[in-house]
């Protein structure tokens, strides 16, 4: 058997796993019943029902960056999207760890890989059709991914088409010279069900990127480039019918939705509504007093709604304390002297004060759970280990700290600057707080605040600043972009991702057995082996302790008791929008 | 009047002129003469991790690797002639006054200002007329019953309606009256259009909030005028010409001290059109202040630009119709 029937045949039995998975999802979304207690809706459906009807307010203290599917960053708008959006592959629909996998959407299966991993193949379900009738082609799904190139009108969204397949000059098809503006060489389209894509080099994690809401078709008779954002042609359940931008959408039910083809969405509400830029207690408010059905950000309540929620029984038994996806930490830098011994970086994790991080975040409920690896617990590939105590000593172990200071030659301590974004209260907090306890052993930490828009490209992004003004530690957050150790660690800690501006690997960690780590996961298919790799990268990265993880971020959510089939989706970390109902 | 108010008009092109200046040059040059790169200021507007080809898309079709002068030009030029904006498949086309191209929203600036005017128009209008009866009528009476309970209850009120801020009282309103006892429930903004009377219990407990702050100023301002008003010698002839009190009040002594509170109504009214920035957020009414808010939060320079300009312009023209008011009430004002 040569490697590529092998990849073949791993396709085929993917396909069949899927295939029985999805049936699996069905079941499980509507039986899966739970009654309205705290935290109910994170391991189980808080009402179950198929009742049609009503109308859902959403309530959101922002705007999207953008509703056009290729156009958007953020997760709530992912999540949103599902209702007016089928990609590819998608999340399956279901409560606790099962919703980080990927199912199929618009394609029959997960990619068929091939060519020693250069190759992924999708082909389309049949009778996929759009809000006007119109049947679905795999050229609208390409000339979508088309679009993610064209970074002039469409800013806001991933670009990892542009890094993964072999055609990264591609203009975007609105400077496209092709006559149907589908001169991506890199995806062939044999037929209008068949989409193939061409990488530069093996990338084991292409379902995920698939996944997001970039492969959504768009008809490109129907593109309006930037205006596209006020009615995108909707291939789910529900279709745009009003838009007033910063202010208010509405969608209601897609009459050409192909319910059979789509186990991960429901078509219950005769209408959403998306009130835009309304005060954040104001929201809280409305969702108390049932006047909103849903926080569109998904973020969680205020302080003042989190303290009457968790005081009042009632209140409570609708709420959900859901880990969030985001981890808060702090880099530590691995260039800047003399943290570039690894003794003086354990010596930082050692005399970390891990509940004085919590606190400074928010506390156990809205701030989080004390963290030990970088790897978040929602993560697929998350192993727990705890190597330098911060769940059993979580005040700090100085005596540990002092040896490790001892070993890197500074038994003394020695003097640092630790950056933050100074217009974010809880970074000033938890960089005070850091100050203190790292001083308990002589670690003496200046802090630096620069504005959050210029952090990355400005000041802590940029390794020679970083060099120059002796930044050692800096704190930070990160929320992957899909739900494994590659979304995760790739560009927080692997050497290939190190920028000269706009840098995330702060740490500017280039550990070759990281970096190896990373290279063979990538070329790894067998997602069990592969998430077998996510552990030891995690595992390797606190060794070289780069990273200080000071707690896996948690949210407050709060559910209308009116709604139907309520579940905290793990992969967007807030309750699932796509299989909503009122009633 | 005809010439003072076209003279009046030319100076107010003029005024326009350099508040456009002065904005652009505190946006775009300062930032500039601070060491920002044409490529750092795109960067912001290109999403996450761009690469440096999107980059320079952005900077590119946003105008901001052209000379400063250059960019001024073309803000100008698109106000009198209007202006294309590449927005993909098509050529966008934003017809005079336009005021440039969201770089967040990636739409022209004109018609999303223009979609939030009523908001802020149905606000300030209401609640003016509100603090203008009640802040006025107050002030006179106080004055005329100086001293009293009444006078020391009201003057009580107003410092306190002068004090408190909007995010606070407007919060309790919110609370009280829309939660606890729902008697304004689920507040939103309704248009006049559709339905008067929703527009208008939409709007009760913003105008009242808004009005609080305003009227306790405007009775104090009112009580003061009269006090010494009505302290003046012509009162004392009126009375002695044997007018009746009421005429006494109101023509002599209440015209009299209300020149200088149409001087600041014209001020705060003109502010108030440009968007009530603290009473918009409190009710997230979407109005030039929460549209102000949004423009800041994202360093949205041309939205920024617009609304400086709109409000400028608003608060140009109130006091034209102040000064025209002026004008014809009193003949030396002309000259």
């Amino acid at each position: 058997m040569n490697r590529s029937k092998k990849y073949k045949l791993m396709a085929i039995i993917g396909s069949a796993a899927v295939g029985l998975s999805v049936c699996g999802a069905a079941t499980e979304a509507t039986t899966a019943s739970t009654t309205a207690t705290y935290n109910a809706a994170i391991s189980g459906v808080v009402r179950p029902s198929n009742a049609t009807g009503g109308t859902i307010v959403f309530n959101n203290s922002s705007v999207p960056d953008s509703t056009d599917p290729g156009n958007t960053y953020y997760a709530n708008m992912w999540n949103v999207i599902r209702l007016y959006g089928r990609a590819l592959v998608t999340y399956k629909s279901v409560p606790g760890s099962g919703g980080n996998q990927i199912v199929p959407d618009l394609a029959t299966s997960l990619g068929q890989v091939s060519d020693n991993g250069l190759t992924w193949t999708y082909h389309l379900k049949p009778n996929i059709k759009y809000e006007d009738g119109s049947t679905v082609r795999s050229q609208d799904v390409k000339y979508a991914i088309e679009r993610s190139y064209a970074k002039d009108v469409l800013p806001n969204g991933p670009g990892y088409y542009a890094l993964l397949l072999a055609d990264p000059s591609y203009p975007g098809p609105y400077k496209d010279k092709a006559p149907d503006k589908l001169g991506l060489t890199s995806v062939d389209t044999p037929d209008s069900t068949t989409i193939v894509f061409h990488l530069v080099k093996p990338f084991a994690d292409f379902n995920y990127v698939v996944a997001l809401p970039q492969t959504v078709p768009v008809p490109p008779a129907k593109d309006t480039g930037a205006n596209y954002q006020l009615h995108p042609i909707s291939t789910g359940p529900y279709k745009f019918q009003s838009y007033q931008l910063d202010k208010q959408f509405t969608l209601v039910k897609n009459p050409n939705w192909n319910a059979t083809s789509d186990p991960n969405r429901k078509q219950l509400a005769d209408k959403f509504v998306f009130n835009l830029n309304v005060n954040a207690d104001t929201i809280d408010n409305n969702l108390i007093h049932n006047f909103a059905d849903v926080d569109q950000a998904g973020t969680g309540v205020q302080a003042a709604a989190r303290a009457q929620i968790l005081s009042n029984p009632s209140l409570r038994n609708n709420a959900d304390n859901a880990l969030s996806g985001f981890l808060w930490f702090t880099y530590i830098n691995s260039k800047v002297k003399p943290l570039d011994n690894v003794h003086c970086r354990r010596a930082v994790e050692y005399a970390a004060d891990k509940v004085a991080y919590q606190t400074a975040y928010g506390g156990p409920v809205a701030g989080g759970q004390i963290a030990s690896t970088v790897l978040t617990p929602n993560i697929v590939g998350y192993k727990k280990f705890d190597l330098y105590g911060a769940t059993t000593q979580p005040h700090g172990n100085l005596a540990k700290a002092r040896d490790e200071l001892a070993a890197c030659g500074q038994p003394n301590g020695f003097s640092t600057t630790m950056a933050f974004r100074s217009d974010r209260p809880k970074e000033m907090a938890t960089a005070t707080a850091q100050q203190e306890a790292l001083s308990r052993v002589g670690i003496k930490a200046t802090l630096q605040g620069y504005p959050t828009g210029k952090y990355f490209t400005n000041f802590a992004g940029v390794p020679n600043y970083v060099h120059q003004h002796n930044l050692g530690l800096a704190v930070g957050g990160w929320a992957p972009d899909w739900p494994d150790g590659y979304g995760m660690l790739y560009y927080l800690t692997a050497g290939p991702a190190i920028q000269a501006a706009g840098n995330t690997n702060v740490g500017e960690l280039n550990d070759p057995v990281v970096n190896n780590l990373f290279t063979k996961a990538v070329a790894t298919t067998d997602p069990a082996a592969r998430n077998q790799i996510w552990s030891q990268i995690d595992r390797q990265v606190m060794s070289d302790a780069v990273i200080m993880p000071g707690v896996y971020a948690k949210s407050l959510l709060y559910r209308n008791p009116n709604l139907t089939n309520v579940f905290v989706q793990s992969y967007y970390a807030m309750y699932n929008y796509s299989t909503l109902g009122r009633g | 009047v005809i010439t003072f108010i076209v003279r009046r008009l030319i100076i107010t092109v003029f005024l326009l002129l350099v508040v456009s200046l002065i904005t652009f040059a505190i946006f775009f040059l300062v930032p500039r003469l601070a060491g920002q790169t044409s490529y750092e200021l795109a960067s912001q507007y290109v999403g996450r991790n761009p690469a440096p080809a999107a980059v320079h898309a952005i900077e590119q079709k946003l105008g901001f690797d052209r000379p400063l002068i250059v960019q001024y030009g073309r803000f100008v030029k698109g106000i009198v002639m209007g202006a294309h904006y590449d927005s993909g498949p098509d050529r966008t086309y934003c017809p005079p006054p336009c005021f440039g191209y969201s770089f967040r929203n990636q739409q022209p600036v004109w018609p999303m200002l223009m979609s939030n005017v009523p908001v802020t128009a149905s606000l300030a209008f209401g609640a003016a007329v509100i603090w203008l009866v009640a802040g006025t009528a107050i002030g006179v009476v106080s004055a005329l019953k100086r001293g009293t309970v009444f006078d020391r209850a009201a003057m009580g009120v107003a410092l306190a309606g002068v004090s408190l801020p909007i995010f606070f009282t407007g919060l309790i309103a919110l609370q009280l009256f829309s939660y606890r006892w729902p008697i304004f429930p689920n507040l939103h903004y309704v248009s006049f259009t559709a339905n008067p009377l929703a527009w208008a219990s939409n709007l009760v407990l913003p105008w009242i909030t808004l009005a609080f702050l305003y009227a306790a100023l405007y009775a104090r301002l009112t009580r003061a005028g009269m006090l010494e008003t009505m302290g003046e010698d012509y009162i004392r002839t009126a009375r002695a010409k044997g007018l009746p009190e009421r005429t006494v009040i109101v023509k002599h002594g209440l015209r009299a001290a209300l020149t200088p509170i149409v001087t600041i109504f014209g001020m705060d009214l003109g502010l108030l059109l440009g968007g009530a920035v603290l009473t918009e957020f409190t009710f997230s009414l979407h109005g030039l202040g929460l549209f102000t808010i949004l423009a800041i939060q994202n360093n949205d320079l041309p939205e920024i630009l617009g609304v400086v300009m709109l409000t400028a312009f608003f608060v140009v023209i109130a006091n034209l119709i102040v000064d025209v008011l002026y004008a014809v009430v009193d003949p030396r004002v002309r000259a």
